[in-house]
């Protein structure tokens, strides 16, 4: 498997063990609406992205530890097209969402569901942007 | 008016894997290596699930001493697949 593929998966990996637990929470009703800037969830959110961030360091460090000459190969035409593609086609989710979020939510929505539906379609253009890197990789191999 | 038709489909076919074996049985790390594409990128060109740009192309001509025309290969007639 290419080096850049399993980059992908593993920021698949890391997104989905971050946020799946945290909109299964927020939608549970864990954190009932308190005044903001609510710091209940500023500190969910935190930790969250701090359990994230630490995925993806320790996934990055054991990928690169099994594959040291690989990930000193800068990305080449292929790896390159296949950015390209994947990041376009997310750039278009990520647009949709914030036109949803930022022009049509204030209306009906205040606080912390506006945050947290932003949130979302982030990782919504994420979760597309690397699974079709992926799939490219897959279809390609 | 008529309309524009719908280019045929076709398909790019290559020879880099008998290529390479003329060339005492170099592998595709190395091929890749000497045109600074990974080998990867190689097996997926070789087995035409990726076409190449014509920089890479003509750098695997290069490498092989031969003209374009005798590495990739169009066949009109052939069903294609979509290739990025």
């Amino acid at each position: 498997m290419p080096y850049r593929e399993k980059i992908a998966w593993l920021s698949l990996t890391a997104m989905a063990l971050a946020y799946i637990p945290y909109f299964t929470i927020i939608n549970a009703g864990y954190f009932p609406p308190r005044p903001m800037p609510d710091l209940h969830q500023i500190g969910f959110l935190g930790a969250v992205s701090v359990a994230r961030v630490l995925l993806l360091g320790i996934g990055y460090l054991l990928i690169r530890h099994g594959s040291p000459q690989e990930a000193s190969i800068p990305p080449d035409e292929r790896d390159r097209a296949i950015e390209s593609r994947s990041v376009g086609a997310a750039y278009y989710v990520l647009m949709a969402g914030m036109i949803l979020v930022g022009c049509f939510m204030p209306f009906s929505s205040t606080g912390w569901a506006i945050v947290n539906a932003t949130i979302f379609m982030i990782v919504v253009a994420e979760v597309v942007r690397y699974g079709l890197a992926v799939y490219n990789y897959r279809r390609q191999a | 008016m008529m309309a524009p038709s719908a280019p045929n489909t076709g398909s790019i076919s290559n020879r880099i894997r008998t290529l390479r074996f003329h060339h005492g049985e170099m592998s595709q790390a190395e091929l890749g290596e000497r045109i600074g594409l990974t080998r990867q990128t190689i097996a997926a060109i070789e087995a035409g699930k990726y076409s190449p740009t014509l920089e890479a192309a003509f750098r695997i001509a290069d490498v092989f001493n031969v003209q374009l025309g005798e590495v990739f290969q169009w066949d009109a007639n052939a069903s294609g697949r979509s290739q990025t």
